[in-house]
């Protein structure tokens, strides 16, 4: 499932500036998907779908970034795992999640990420 | 569906469902406790608790403990008991991979992990892996490999619960000598637990004090500097928890919830409920039951 549409951007204000302006977009929460990386994500006019503004010099040597969201990352995780997929780290605990990223053989980078709900 | 099952690493988890059960048990391994629906008591030497859905109780390896649930609503409990070989294991990768988290806690080799035994909160990733972990034994999953990783990341998620509930809330205690603070603390929980098994009774403050060995003053105090709250705000906000939950879960009228939960008189109830989650109990169950 595709929920992010990540956008690297050198100078984040005057992305968004250019998405509101001139786009029409309007921004939306605020989300933190990389490990340290804060990322501002606008919404599409598709309910669900987010594009996410993400400073390039927050993850250097990357060249794309899918974001795959899942309902459950540990058995994801777990099946790429076994398909020999190799991941980077172990799924993480962040605060929109639970999280974790592979790269392809092209170099481009894979988010594994199971959205959930702190607040109840 | 009942069933039991030992992983060959030896941990096991059992899920089983009933109305009315004793058991008197010795508890062999390092054993996590939930209680899906309905509710479970436990006696644990003199001590006498309750576990519902929103909570989860440890038991350290050795501990000899009596279960009982009496109720018309099925009580639905899994459990799960880590082997002591799995935990060492656990203990390795987590220091290497975190060593001040788990620099605080207590092992040796010999007697194994030593948590205070006590009721937690059941929310957050715990809940989720937990009811991942069930989803996926439910369809019958063989795969151990899958099964042991749900278990390696509900034993991350409950030290991080420990280290929350138990090492952070000792170092908020205004006193000096760290063994002052755990004991302290330890008897905090004590009245925690018992918060949390009798929430819909009137509780007194003199019984609540001489429940975890503290007077009333003392207890009020330190009560307050470890959890921010006093007990009548923790055992309110503990009332208002469990009335969501029934209004999620059940169709019982607002007026039998209030009842079930211990308060007196309805519009302090919705007042106080209002407060807390900005809608009425009404509104809150009729956008639960749309979404």
């Amino acid at each position: 499932m595709v929920k992010y549409i990540p956008v690297f951007t050198e100078d984040i204000t005057e992305q968004i500036d250019f998405f509101t302006r001139k786009l029409g977009f309007k921004v939306a929460d605020k989300y933190i998907i990389y490990e340290d990386a804060e990322c501002k994500a606008i919404e599409t006019g598709n309910a669900g779908v987010y594009f996410v503004l993400v400073e390039r010099s927050l993850i250097p040597g990357v060249k794309n970034c899918i974001i795959l969201n899942t309902n459950d990352c540990l058995n994801d995780y777990h099946l790429l795992k076994t398909k020999g997929v190799f991941f980077f780290n172990e799924p993480q605990y962040l605060s929109i999640g639970l999280a974790t990223y592979f790269l392809d053989t092209c170099g481009n980078k894979f988010l594994l990420l199971e959205e959930r709900n702190y607040s109840e | 569906m009942d069933y039991s099952k030992i992983l060959r690493n030896n941990n096991k988890i059992s899920i089983r469902t009933s109305c009315q059960q004793h058991s008197q048990q010795y508890n062999a391994d390092f054993n996590i406790r939930f209680v899906l629906s309905g509710n479970e008591s436990y006696q644990i030497g003199r001590r006498s608790l309750s576990v519902y859905p929103d909570s989860f109780l440890i038991l350290n390896k050795g501990t000899q403990y009596s279960s009982q649930v009496d109720s018309d609503i099925p009580a639905q409990l899994f459990s799960i008991n880590f082997d002591q070989k799995f935990l060492c294991d656990f203990q390795t990768s987590h220091t290497l991979n975190d060593d001040k988290l788990l620099a605080k806690y207590r092992y040796n080799d010999n007697s194994g992990y030593e948590f205070n035994e006590t009721i937690y909160p059941f929310r957050g990733d715990i809940r989720y892996n937990i009811n991942h972990l069930k989803n996926h034994l439910d369809q019958g999953t063989q795969d151990e490999l899958l099964i042991n990783e749900y278990l390696y990341h509900c034993l991350l998620n409950y030290f991080r619960i420990y280290n929350e509930e138990f090492v952070e809330k000792a170092e908020k205690l205004n006193f000096l000598n760290s063994s002052t603070r755990i004991e302290i603390l330890r008897r905090l929980n004590l009245a925690k637990e018992y918060l949390y098994s009798n929430y819909n009774q009137n509780v007194s403050l003199e019984e609540l004090g001489e429940h975890a060995c503290l007077s009333v003053n003392h207890l009020l105090r330190t009560f307050k500097q470890a959890f921010s709250l006093t007990p009548h705000q923790f055992l309110i906000q503990l009332r208002l928890q469990r009335a969501k939950s029934l209004l999620k879960t059940t169709d019982y009228p607002v007026n039998e919830v209030v009842n079930m939960i211990g308060f007196e008189c309805s519009s302090s109830f919705i007042r106080l409920f209002k407060t807390r989650y900005k809608t009425t109990p009404l509104k809150y169950r009729q956008y639960r039951l749309s979404a």
